[in-house]
């Protein structure tokens, strides 16, 4: 039986395709959160604090692949410090403008890093699996899941935790609950570096409803290469802005929130897309920036309790 | 009922008494003075440490900041609040905050800083400022090198009064970055009793900005108004 190798990504890179190519996919992003890196040489601590681990061999993986278009030139410069360092890495690309063809061949050329598709079965196992997660998405807005446990979840569905039967497991050991909900919350940006910031949220009385990263980990899907760049042509993040704000504005509504927190992350160039979503999205919005990983800062909590008085107010 | 604010340097209660507000103020660590003989149930906290204190209600400075101004000023859309570790600018209109937390330089901390340099009190500031005829331009909006540049104007030739002016003004820029387009501006928090700094920031600002007549005591009473 041939070895399974422990490929890293960076961003969002269809784990359909690397686990049907018969390796384990690990997102290097889900060990930032609860990392204590203070990482020397800085602006995004998510991108720091990775190519420091990676290059130091700290965590062992077999080669990674950077989302070189389609993320941001933070993660395309420190990945490509751990290539340098040894580790065998490829660059892919999403369109900005959609092409399906053009994401074909990235997916070609990815394959070809890979070694070829070795278990094509992977595939519709994992459209499975994000079928429960599409589930536990819409319980979590019903009040049925605590946004935290969802957000645990759904967040780990970028790498599908390494192993499927494993991830399966995780998920069917969630447990219900009855939540009242009184301010639905959706989180826009990327996904918060501080590692208990769902927990804060909705002991503070924001109860997350959506969580847009997350989301998009979720939604795409497809049983063949030739599929699957017809789905994740539309990951949001990689698409022009009104593109991802129309898509925010169809599941705001239907997700019916009271209001929108925008995570943004110290020297990243989300910030700057700041004024444009309060200009286009019509909720109260609120605007909070991380810096380095750890527990949620008072000075945040601060600014999520006051915004939940504001929306009691409204 | 009392409104409690126990910020980060001053501890102030506010109550009603025949329609008329009485208050007290006093340091952080004095606080429990304020509240000696009174009953937790009988008090609404505010302020960075509104949870540590006995309360019966609780609210944040940021509301409490736009109850308390709008007893004063009904219309104030903007409020600034210029407190000892940070400062926050509220957009009444936008249900929108910000809060410079991260750098000193746009915080009472930096005045206090040139104050002690000058080994003057805080209180005094303004009057320096009045006394100023040139405003000697410093530039930097980063508070360990706005200093060093202030001792290169004093050593230039500037009076006292002539830099801390242009300190005034180089805070009061710092702080016109973070302040929307707005019909009416109120500022509040200990430092605005400072008028030099108030009128440098309506220079800069090229309007009239409002501040309440005990500035220091708006939240403490916001917090009351809040619960009532
Ligand atoms: S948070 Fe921003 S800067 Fe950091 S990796 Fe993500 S996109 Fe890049």
């Amino acid at each position: 039986m041939p070895v399974q190798k422990k490929i890293a990504i960076t961003a969002l890179v269809p784990p359909e395709l690397i686990y049907a190519c018969g390796d384990e996919t690990f997102d290097v992003n889900n060990v930032i959160p609860e990392s204590k890196k203070y990482p020397r040489n800085k602006l995004c601590a998510w991108t720091a604090i990775w190519q420091e681990m990676l290059s130091k061999r700290e965590i062992n993986i077999d080669s990674l692949i950077v989302v070189a278009g389609g993320d941001c030139h933070n993660a395309l410069v420190d990945g490509q410090k751990v290539a340098m360092s040894g580790i065998p890495t490829h660059f892919f690309f999403y369109p900005f403008d959609g092409s399906a063809e053009y994401l074909e061949s990235q997916l070609l050329k990815l394959r070809d890093f890979l070694g070829g598709i070795k278990s094509p079965e992977k595939p519709g196992e994992i459209r499975e699996l994000k079928d429960l997660g599409l589930e536990i998405d819409k319980k979590r807005a019903q009040g049925k899941l605590s946004s935290s446990d969802a957000f645990r979840i759904l967040i780990s569905f970028s790498d599908l935790a390494g192993d499927l039967d494993k991830f399966r497991e995780t998920i069917s050991s969630v447990r219900e609950t009855d939540i009242e909900i009184n301010n639905r919350i959706a989180l826009i940006g990327v996904p918060p570096i501080y590692h208990d910031f769902h927990d804060v949220s909705q002991s503070l009385g924001l109860h997350v409803v959506f969580d847009e990263l997350p989301y998009e980990f979720i939604r795409h899907s497809g049983t063949d290469i030739h599929q699957i760049a017809r789905d994740y042509c539309n990951y949001t993040f990689a698409r022009p802005l009104d593109f991802r704000i129309k898509f925010l504005q169809k599941e705001l509504q239907k997700r019916k929130v009271d209001g929108v927190v925008h995570y943004t992350q110290f020297a990243c160039h989300h910030m700057l897309e700041d004024d444009i979503m309060r200009s286009n999205l019509d909720y109260p919005m609120l605007t909070i920036q991380g810096d380095l990983p750890g527990n949620t800062p008072e000075q945040i909590k601060l600014r999520l309790e006051a915004f939940r008085e504001a929306l009691e107010r409204s | 009922m009392i409104g409690l604010d126990v910020g980060s340097t001053t501890a102030k209660k506010v109550s009603i008494e025949d329609g008329k507000i009485k208050y007290q103020i006093t340091g952080t660590h004095n606080w429990k003075d304020l509240i000696a003989g009174i009953d937790g149930k009988d008090i609404i906290s505010t302020g960075y440490f509104r949870n540590t204190v006995p309360h019966r209600a609780s609210v944040t400075e940021i509301t409490a900041a736009i109850y308390g101004v709008r007893h004063y000023f009904p219309d104030a859309d903007v409020i600034v609040d210029i407190g000892g570790q940070d400062t926050k600018v509220i957009d009444v209109r936008k249900n929108n905050f910000i809060i410079n937390d991260k750098c000193s330089a746009g915080t009472g901390a930096f005045l206090e800083f040139v104050a002690n340099y000058f080994k003057i009190e805080l209180t005094e500031m303004g009057s320096y400022h009045g006394r100023a005829k040139r405003i000697p331009a410093i530039n930097n909006t980063c508070g360990v090198f706005a200093l060093s540049e202030m001792i290169s104007q004093l050593v230039a030739g500037y009076t006292q009064e002539e830099v801390i002016a242009g300190m005034h003004y180089a805070f009061a820029r710092r702080i016109s970055f973070m302040i929307p387009e707005a019909e009416s501006l109120v500022l509040i928090g200990g430092t605005v009793k400072n008028k030099g700094m108030v009128s440098a920031l309506s220079y800069i600002l090229k309007k009239e900005v409002l501040v309440p007549d005990e500035p220091q005591i708006v939240n403490a009473l916001g917090a009351l108004k809040y619960y009532s």
